[in-house]
């Protein structure tokens, strides 16, 4: 009977709560990608890969997959992919938050507005943006040419040189509201007094952003920053709209090419090594970010 | 008078910012020749409804409630498990609850298109493609419960402790406290995390794609996507289809705006 009161009313209730949700990401988070790490030294064929009883190779599945032609290309590709992407929705977010930090009417309603991208299913948006970008009747392509920005149309998602940029642009796009309101967060807990104190000390605008904006704000930056990171290398539907990772692998990027890998290839231990490399990397910046924040609110 | 000057500009951001929207609804309601005529016109002349055309062509009733049926599980099974698991991470404040919650954060990271490899083959292994809705149900509450457990727990820690021991005090059970106390007091936060998680997996894509080989059991966003091949020219139909399918989404996202933006941004930085 202790037994039962224990769940009941003390700690047991606590830990049996706690141990169901973590239990179930065990089992459907944490086990399958442990499993990823053993297929990805395992020989997975057609024959085997219903069975448990799988040869075991070493690392020849990794050996293999990184002497690929194309392996180096979507390397490239998904720095550059991650890169660009978390640098213009930091700088196009904070330029936002700062605008909407301002006092006018209907700015909190106008900046909530933005968030309407976020709710948006990915696939869709990366629909809407192919689109937008068409090569003949694109409103883009319209709007470049008739400011004379470019002369001659681009062809954005059949080009191999511009490929991986329409990508770039839509998940920008996708990026750009968490980014500032994060960004909003950070700036409205900067207390205005030290503003008012740097303008009478003679501060203009830009040494004030540079030297109390920026300062105060680096560890919202820095959570941003990871933030932005992870969601990027989760991002998966803007590809398959837009290019799926084509033409010729020239927008592909890791993420894409192991779910091409394991399900268009039928290559499960390929698609496994490209997924345990690019998880080592997602939770080395995860625990980064964690860590962070976490000294943060010792300090 | 700088005021205004405000407004105007956030007005003019917005609108440029939700310019792909409006060109969404915009292209659905153009007319074949309208649609690729250069230069193109930003506002349609002859309006062309299509809603009904494409809901029965592209079964977008059979896909729409497969994606309805797969979040509402989502949602329901995200609810029970990790409200409680919430609440208790609340209270405590340990290693143990450190390490929980630093466990929890990484697993919220893991990407779907990675993690889709060693599921597919697992749930292959268990016979678990059988019943292949349900397959992605359960990979997808992996993917979410995370984000719900850190949300809900930001606006569950809003409620004084003080309100759950009188309960106990005056001889109510642990469960009994937490289920007439605290969660009447949490409806309103956990209601908008919910909803939240309904709104991430009704536009769940790699899980379903991947899982899910029957067309009648297929999800909305497999719907659109069979669609968008390499050589696709039926823009009126994508952007119709695309419309019916997010307005639902987008009126749910304007009647809440304000609790949505409140709750993200009291649990995302925590």
């Amino acid at each position: 009977m202790r037994g039962f009161g224990a769940f009941r009313d003390g700690r047991g209730f606590d830990i049996t709560l706690v141990t169901l949700a973590l239990a179930y990401l065990f089992v459907f988070a944490a086990l399958p990608m442990l499993y990823t790490v053993v297929m990805s030294l395992q020989k997975i064929d057609m024959f085997t890969l219903g069975t448990l009883n799988r040869p075991f190779v070493g690392l020849r599945n990794y050996e293999r997959v990184l002497h690929m032609p194309q392996a180096w290309r979507i390397a490239r590709n998904t720095g550059i992919f991650v890169a660009l992407s978390v640098l213009f929705q930091l700088l196009i977010g904070l330029a936002l938050a700062m605008f909407f930090q301002q006092e006018f009417p209907g700015g909190s309603t106008l900046r909530g507005l933005f968030l309407a991208g976020w709710v948006m299913p990915a696939l869709v948006v990366g629909a809407i943006w192919r689109w937008l970008l068409a090569g003949d009747f694109g409103v883009v392509n319209y709007l470049l040419a008739s400011t004379g920005i470019v002369h001659n149309h681009i062809f954005w998602i059949s080009d191999p040189h511009v490929a991986l940029y329409s990508v770039i642009i839509a998940n920008i796009w996708l990026g750009i509201p968490f980014n500032m309101l994060l960004l909003s967060v950070g700036l409205a807990a900067i207390p205005g007094d030290v503003y008012e104190a740097a303008a009478i000390d003679g501060a203009g605008r830009f040494s004030r952003f540079v030297f109390i904006t920026l300062p105060l704000m680096r560890a919202t930056l820095g959570a941003v920053v990871a933030l932005s990171i992870i969601f990027t290398m989760q991002q998966y539907d803007l590809f398959a709209a837009l290019t799926q990772g084509g033409p010729s692998n020239s927008s592909n990027v890791a993420q894409y090419w192991s779910w091409q890998l394991s399900f268009e290839t039928y290559d499960i231990s390929g698609g496994s090594v490209v997924a345990v490399l690019m998880i080592i990397v997602v939770i080395l910046v995860a625990a980064i970010y964690v860590r962070s924040t976490r000294l943060e609110q010792r300090v | 008078m700088r005021r205004y000057l405000l407004l105007a500009i956030g007005l003019l951001l917005t609108g440029l910012y939700l310019f792909p929207l409006y060109w969404m609804y915009v292209s659905a309601l153009k007319s074949g020749r309208e649609l690729f005529s250069y230069p193109p016109r930003f506002i349609p002349h002859d309006i062309v409804w299509s809603v009904g055309r494409v809901f029965v062509q592209h079964n977008m009733a059979t896909y729409l409630s497969n994606s309805f049926l797969i979040a509402g599980g989502v949602t329901v099974i995200c609810v029970v498990l990790g409200t409680g698991a919430a609440r208790v991470l609340v209270r405590y404040r340990s290693l143990w609850v450190d390490a929980a919650l630093f466990a929890i954060l990484m697993m919220q990271v893991l990407p779907s298109s990675l993690m889709v490899t060693p599921l597919f083959v697992g749930f292959s292994e268990l016979g678990l493609l059988k019943t292949p809705r349900l397959a992605v149900v359960l990979a997808q509450v992996a993917k979410v419960m995370p984000f719900y457990i850190v949300i809900a727990r930001a606006s569950l820690a809003q409620i004084p402790q003080e309100l759950e021991d009188a309960a106990l005090v005056d001889g109510a059970s642990r469960i009994g406290a937490f289920l007439r106390i605290i969660l009447p007091l949490a409806r309103n936060g956990i209601l908008v995390t919910a909803i939240l998680v309904f709104l991430q997996s009704f536009g769940e894509y790699v899980y379903a794609r991947s899982m899910i080989s029957q067309d009648s059991l297929q999800t909305a966003t497999v719907g659109l996507s069979s669609f968008l091949g390499p050589n696709t020219s039926d823009w009126n139909g994508i952007m119709t289809y695309s419309a019916i399918y997010v307005t639902p989404i987008l009126l749910v996202f304007v009647l809440l705006q304000r609790r949505i933006v409140s709750g993200l941004t009291a649990g995302a930085l925590k």
